[in-house]
């Protein structure tokens, strides 16, 4: 049984839902900010993922930080060494899909070793009406990317637990690869 | 006065707190003899172990068996609790792929009863402690 922490970065654009997801599944969907703030400087949710039929876990400390300032040098401090990535976009605008890349490799080039346990969010989806990005087309980058790739809607507490459940597994994953790597040495 | 490797558990010491633990590679594989066995970091860092000598030593040479590791800060203490520590090495390590990192450190200053090390940072989002031998006397027993 071990227990593993993780930092996770939260990333998107601006006004994507990252922090109504990020509170949703802190208070187990208790919680849906109807209005919005712009958040400004870091918001920190830490929870205990179990990964199931393992008895293992992981703690994600997940990092909730403005999605305005992408080239910031304090967003380089404050995403030092990431251990994972819950990328965010809005399925009703393209340009946060779009942006996704832009993102990804900013997290990517503060990663640690060349893996990053990574998920693809797509959130918003109870506006159906107003989709912008299709499924399959989010699907296929994040095929690419080697990204797991999720739908949800924070509003309708849909699908809020499965990104995030996904990358504890994820990080499970790469942390036995690495052990066998240490256990290869001798 | 005989020279042992002071940093085992066959000689008395014992590491008396890991801030991360997999049961199946705990902290005590670190001071067992045997670098097959390892002790790993479980995510995110500063991570660090402290060891207990159970009297006071003088450590003439440090050897560290890890991978991944890349900044390390060894304290040391030479109290009778683990207290009080001061900043004695810190190494900027060289990552090795596929082998072992073997860093040697010669020792000034060696009088010690606790050792504290602190992974301050890694090549990978884990890093393993394979051995740590510390090479030197024993000065005395702990006053009481």
């Amino acid at each position: 049984m071990v227990k593993l922490a993780a930092k996770c970065i939260l990333a998107g654009d601006p006004t994507v839902g990252k922090t109504a997801l990020a509170q949703i599944f802190r208070s187990d969907g208790a919680h849906f900010q109807k209005s919005y703030t712009l958040t400004t400087g870091v918001d920190l949710v830490v929870k205990t993922v179990p990964v199931p039929d393992t008895g293992d876990s992981v703690e994600l400390f997940i990092f909730d930080s403005a999605g305005k300032e992408l080239f910031s040098e304090m967003l380089d401090k404050l995403w030092e060494s990431p251990n994972a990535l819950c990328l965010v976009y809005d399925v009703t605008s393209e340009q946060s899909f779009n942006n996704c890349s832009k993102w990804l490799e900013k997290v990517r080039s503060l990663a640690p070793g060349s893996s990053l346990p990574g998920v693809l969010v797509g959130n918003k989806t109870d506006l159906a009406g107003r989709r912008a990005v299709e499924s399959a087309q989010a699907r296929a980058w994040a095929l690419g990317q080697g990204l797991e790739c999720f739908e949800t809607s924070v509003k309708e507490m849909e699908n809020y637990e499965a990104p995030f459940h996904c990358l504890a597994k994820q990080f499970l994953h790469l942390y036995r690869e690495k052990v066998d790597a240490f256990h290869s040495l001798l | 006065m005989r020279k042992v490797d002071l940093c085992l558990s066959s000689e008395g010491a014992e590491v008396v707190l890991a801030t991360s633990s997999d049961e199946k590679h705990p902290p005590e594989n670190i001071i067992d003899g045997n670098p097959e066995t390892f002790w790993t970091t479980t995510g995110m860092f500063p991570q660090e172990f402290i060891v207990c000598f159970h009297r006071h030593v003088r450590i003439e040479k440090l050897v560290i068996q890890s991978y991944y590791v890349r900044t390390l800060r060894i304290e040391k203490s030479t109290s009778n609790e683990p207290v009080n520590f001061e900043l004695w090495i810190e190494r900027d390590l060289v990552h090795t792929e596929g082998q072992l990192q073997n860093e040697e450190i010669m020792a000034h200053d060696g009088y010690a009863t606790y050792l504290r090390f602190i992974i301050m940072s890694a090549f990978d989002h884990f890093a393993s402690v394979h051995s740590v031998s510390a090479e030197g006397i024993a000065v005395s027993n702990l006053s009481q």
